[in-house]
């Protein structure tokens, strides 16, 4: 077998690219919270760049290899150790039968990601190995792992041809205060002038209400022009919903697929990695983008990552 | 195309709003409420899609007077995906009363499973009887499918109940609750919280991950309720746990 889970730490979960052409029933896509680092860590092991992959928070989660492979740690720096010994991030390492890969606490950042060369064995539901945990649904029995847990390998690597290329540089997250960047709509204009200036004016704090949900932002309220409640539409990943009682929630991987509170904006695509690497206590604020700006962005940061798929993988 | 037809068209599509709801998705607005000719137009754009999909688009997803279109911008740009949708949208077709399904769900009504039955009766100043006709009489519109997977917002269009939620809502109600309010019906598919009245159960999976399409109803979809014994619906229970189970559905005005 592949990995032997010694210790699920305090949330680890299979995430895939996410669960496409579901929302149509009420299916949240679930998926990374941090993709770019999901993509990143597949590519440094030679998989194709949406594959499941092990999402950690925080700290805790120990493995042992049953299977000589080749692995990968991207994301927030979780302190992360091979047989006790420090562990390079962002880079392609070759593990042996009996090694044990470790999380040893947070440095920077809160979720890691950990992709193992030739795969996961994990079954698709409905094309997808992402693990939607509130209903129960895909990844590893439809939870998080836990101690005693067991997943194979489909084609593990030992080793893979330009091993010593296959290292980027470790993104470093901010800490303290992020800025997030935001597109206006879908009902900026259900705000009052006031409430859009107290929205990007001051920056907000993040609440102990964050998790693959959502992430609850505390801040004077954002001032409607009504209520705040609209007819019920969809909800994109990032969505800012801004409720009747003015505190936004940023709508994240596992987020309902339709609301009836108003939306003022949603974060830039290639800025939802650097919030799923916060924490309850820090501060986020927002700055305002144009649409075209935040299509560029992220076109920019897709042909970056497959270009290292290129380079390495083709 | 009549003159009249083509000036329709055009109505349509000038009356449609583009929402930005994020940079990789696009939410298209056909009116602003719940009513079954708004919800018709979300319908035949979802069908133009699958018959004519747009590259770059991932999924759409309906809600009641909106479809939102998630996309890829690295592959298509806003602007050009509008463009796109506008076509799709001047080409839509109306959906023929024989292309609407009706779907027949069968429900217990009353008992443990449906422990409002007798309350709401009396909230309506009828017998349970009378309530449960009112109720599996008329046929429901399947608006959207959200909070949950496989979760129906329903409603009919006639005869609505004088109430609404209850004043405290339940911390957990069973999967497979019938749970009312006004014209509104809806079956829940996992245990959750509920402020509604539950009136019956079906033996029904909303979500069955055994199957390889596990969802039950399609947004824009009729449902008919069946009121059944307890006998029958522990017989209809045995058969779904099986997998032998099959849905009665029909063409509607068949």
């Amino acid at each position: 077998m592949g990995i032997l889970v010694e210790n699920g730490g305090i949330l680890t979960s299979v995430q895939d690219e996410g669960r496409y052409g579901y929302q149509k029933y009420g299916m949240s896509p679930a998926g990374p919270m941090d993709p770019r680092s999901l993509y990143l860590a597949n590519i440094l092991v030679g998989n194709p760049m949406g594959d499941g992959a092990l999402e950690t928070a925080f700290m805790g989660l120990r493995l042992r290899f049953e299977e000589d492979t080749v692995i990968a740690v991207t994301g927030g720096d979780l302190t992360p150790r091979l047989n006790g010994a420090e562990l390079p991030m962002y880079r392609a390492v070759p593990v042996k039968k009996d090694d044990v890969l470790s999380f040893e606490g947070m440095k920077n950042g809160c979720r890691a990601y950990v992709s193992f060369a030739g795969g996961l064995d994990i079954p698709l539901v409905m094309g997808s190995k992402s693990t939607a945990m509130r209903y129960k649904i895909g990844g590893y029995e439809g939870r998080k792992l836990e101690k005693g847990d067991r997943i194979g390998f489909v084609n593990p690597q030992p080793e893979l041809p330009n091993m010593e290329k296959r290292q980027l540089p470790q993104e470093v997250f901010p800490k303290k205060e992020t800025v997030l960047r935001v597109v206006l709509g879908p009902q900026e204009d259900c705000f009052t002038e006031k409430g859009r200036k107290q929205f990007f004016w001051y920056s907000k704090t993040i609440t102990n209400e964050f998790d693959r949900m959502g992430c609850r932002l505390e801040c004077d309220p954002i001032e409607h022009k009504g209520d705040g409640n609209i007819i019920s539409d969809g909800i994109a990943f990032g969505a800012i919903q801004v409720p009747t009682n003015g505190k936004p929630i940023i709508m994240l991987a596992d987020r309902q697929t339709v609301g009836g509170y108003t939306k003022i904006g949603s974060v830039a695509s290639v800025d939802l990695s650097r919030l799923a690497q916060c924490m309850p206590g820090d501060k986020v604020r927002f700055v305002q983008i144009s649409l075209d700006l935040a299509q560029d962005l992220y076109a920019r940061q897709m042909k970056r990552i497959r270009s290292f798929d290129v380079k390495w993988n083709a | 195309m009549t003159e009249k037809q083509r000036k329709e068209r055009t109505d349509i599509v000038d009356n449609v709003k583009f929402l930005t709801a994020s940079d990789r998705a696009v939410s298209v607005v056909f009116g602003d409420e719940i009513s079954l000719e708004v919800n018709t137009k979300v319908k035949m754009l979802a069908q133009e899609l699958e018959k004519h999909p747009i590259e770059g688009m991932i999924e759409y997803s309906p809600a009641y007077s909106s479809l939102m279109v998630h996309y890829q911008p690295d592959v298509i740009r806003y602007r050009e995906l509008v463009e796109e949708l506008k076509d799709r949208i001047a080409r839509m077709t109306p959906i023929s009363e024989e292309e609407q399904i009706i779907k027949e769900v069968p429900i217990l009504y009353g008992g443990e499973l449906g422990p409002d039955l007798e309350y709401c009766a009396e909230l309506e100043k009828v017998t349970p009887e009378e309530l449960i006709r009112r109720h599996s009489e008329p046929i429901y519109y399947v608006y959207m499918l959200g909070f949950a997977p496989g979760h129906p917002y329903m409603a009919r269009f006639e005869d609505p109940f004088g109430f609404k939620r209850r004043s405290e809502p339940r911390v957990n109600i069973p999967a497979r609750s019938v749970v009312v309010q006004l014209n509104l019906s809806d079956l829940i598919p996992f245990d959750q919280p509920c402020g509604w009245n539950i009136i019956g159960s079906t033996p029904l999976e909303l979500y069955d991950a055994s199957k390889e399409n596990p969802f039950l109803l399609n947004a824009g979809e009729w449902v008919k309720h069946v009121p059944v014994t307890k006998e029958e619906y522990d017989e209809i229970r045995r058969q779904v746990i099986a997998g032998t189970y099959q849905i009665k559905s029909y063409r509607k005005g068949q």
